[in-house]
């Protein structure tokens, strides 16, 4: 069945129907709405579970990971600064080993002072050993959250379902709800392992030395590698049940293409508009949308890029000193390859810039032209269009 | 009901529709965004696939406020702002100066603006007016006039039934449910074209 809702309350929908047992969060815009969406239903009735107002993201990270260690499925989300404080506990969330979800949505991090989307927040968390996924909108973040449970449960690794501040968040369509017998089916509960003995109590994190941190931090990295394998499994199976999936990348009109554009979350529909101009006017234009930052998909990109000319990543995002991040990952995953195309970086839509179709064709033109890459990013807002 | 007929119809038959862009301009407490909301549920309920959104500078009282609904008979690619609308919603008249037409309508656009007397603008538009502002105090809604703009709005662009509207109504507005649909339906009646 469809409702009209908003990609935050779309998300608060796919909590509920994950049968989350416990919610630790603290409110900060655009998260907000989520928080809000799940308080109700838990008050109403309509969704089981606990709600744990924190003082702090810091607090609601160590309530969550607590929770988790307990065997329960625990859900939170947050925002930008709320993101930024919650860092030190993300390392100890994946360190732990624990099945998190956390719905984040893009904000600038302060400062300048600002509300729009920048996904500088939750990239900024790239090396804190969670799974990031990238939606498009709030269908997609429905979907995502409870596959994220899925593969979170099985390998035991916390995961961020990040969708763009207000444009995913904050805009209202229809998103199709599914079934609870079949969300049922699909994510069953999980004996979760209680890792707290209260009849025999034990400290949890001890301290280790460097051979045993070696393995462990081993043992994690190949475990998160692994993860995209199971992602594209619940992927698939999600789409055999529901008739809807993403895969952890998603090809364009790239089979024949002379030149790609690569995104990454709600931009990516304005870009798939612009291919379909772009090739209407005869220019072999394609696109891939990363869904998948971590584990970084390595084989999909030297698949579906290696083979282009020329590969334009425009990055809502910035890595001040050096550039556009998905922009410098996507250069370094392909270095090795023996055919390889050249990057052109772009760095737009901040603080939730406008990004319309045209924008996108007059880059890929731009591009066309081009006789070089260049190293450091070209900004689109000091571009003439 | 014949309206609400063609309009299934057309939808439920495959057909596809241009995307129609529309455009609400207003300050805070006249209800821009929840108008929005509302008259993007009553075209869901009749079938089409609406997308709605909303910019706000300062989320107070008085500031201008944007909010921004594209229709279309199946999903919305359009993730960006809309410049210049099909039909726009004029909610503060005072705002027009800041806002001027030729950058917000498309030509041959519509438009319709809360006031109190027949609105003369340049350009090559369509214009509409209505009394929102009495409508609303007398059905005692103060300054909130979201349900008699849509009242109007279903009366001048004839392509949503009031029915629809109605239906919305019901589901959007917390309090004072009978003097919105009575604001409702009194601007349905009292719109006129210029």
């Amino acid at each position: 069945m469809a409702e009209l809702l908003s990609g935050n309350h779309a998300i608060a929908e796919a909590v509920r129907l994950s049968k989350v047992d416990f919610v630790a969060a603290y409110p900060i815009t655009p998260q907000t709405p989520i928080y809000e969406k799940i308080a109700e239903m838990i008050s109403e009735g309509k969704m089981c579970g606990q709600m744990m107002r924190a003082e702090s993201e810091h607090s609601a990270m160590a309530a969550c990971i607590s929770a988790s260690l307990a065997g329960v499925r625990v859900f939170t989300a947050s925002s930008s600064q709320g993101i930024a404080y919650m860092h030190e506990m993300l390392h100890f969330a994946s360190g732990c080993r624990v099945p998190i979800v956390m719905a984040c949505v893009n904000r600038v991090v302060s400062a300048p002072w600002a509300f729009g989307t920048d996904q500088t927040d939750t990239l900024s968390q790239r090396d804190t050993g969670w799974i990031q996924l990238y939606c498009e909108d709030g269908q997609e973040a429905l979907d995502t959250v409870i596959m994220a449970y899925k593969v979170s449960e099985t390998i035991f690794l916390p995961v961020m379902v990040i969708i763009d501040g207000f444009y995913t968040s904050h805009f209202i369509e229809p998103v199709e709800i599914p079934e609870q017998t079949l969300i049922d089916q699909y994510l069953p509960k999980r004996n979760l392992p209680n890792r707290f003995d209260l009849s025999n109590p034990a400290f949890l994190q001890n301290v280790v030395d460097p051979p045993n941190y070696t393995r462990f931090k081993k043992r994690q990295f190949d475990d998160t590698l692994k993860a995209r394998r199971l992602l594209i499994e619940a992927d698939k199976e999600f789409g055999e049940l529901f008739g809807r999936s993403y895969g952890v990348v998603e090809p364009l009109e790239l089979a024949d293409a002379e030149i790609g554009i690569v995104t990454a979350g709600s931009m990516t529909s304005c870009a798939r508009i612009a291919v379909r101009t772009l090739r209407s006017k005869g220019i072999k234009a394609g696109l891939l949308k990363i869904k998948l930052f971590r584990p970084f998909p390595y084989n999909e990109v030297a698949r579906y890029l290696g083979t282009l000319e020329k590969v334009i990543v425009i990055d809502r995002n910035v890595s001040s000193g050096k550039g556009g991040i998905f922009c410098d990952e996507l250069k370094a995953s392909m270095y090795n390859l023996k055919n390889r195309p050249e990057i052109y970086g772009f760095i737009g839509g901040l603080c939730g810039e406008d990004l319309p179709p045209e924008k996108f064709e007059k880059i890929t033109l731009s591009v066309l032209r081009a006789k070089k890459p260049w190293d450091v990013p070209k900004w689109i807002h000091r571009m003439r269009f | 009901m014949i309206l609400d007929f063609l309009i299934d119809s057309y939808v439920q038959l495959g057909y596809s529709i241009q995307v129609i862009e529309i455009k609400f301009t207003g300050r805070g407490g006249n209800g821009v965004v929840v108008a929005a909301q509302m008259l993007a549920k009553a075209f869901f309920l009749s079938g089409f696939y609406p997308q709605c959104f909303s910019l706000f500078g300062g989320e107070r009282r008085g500031a201008p406020v944007k909010s921004f609904l594209r229709v279309n008979s199946s999903k919305i690619l359009l993730k960006c702002e809309i410049k210049k609308a099909d039909h726009l919603i004029v909610m503060a008249a005072d705002l027009l100066p800041e806002e001027p037409l030729t950058e917000n309508l498309k030509n041959g656009g519509l438009v319709l603006i809360n006031a109190d007397r027949p609105f003369k603008v340049e350009g090559p538009f369509k214009v509409a007016y209505v009394d929102a502002q009495k409508i609303a105090r007398e059905c005692r809604l103060g300054n909130i006039i979201n349900t008699a703009m849509l009242g109007a709005y279903a009366r001048i662009s004839e392509i949503l039934s009031l029915n629809y509207l109605e239906k919305a109504v019901r589901e959007y507005v917390p309090s004072k449910l009978d003097e919105n649909l009575r604001a409702l339906r009194r601007a349905y009646e009292e719109a006129r074209t210029f």
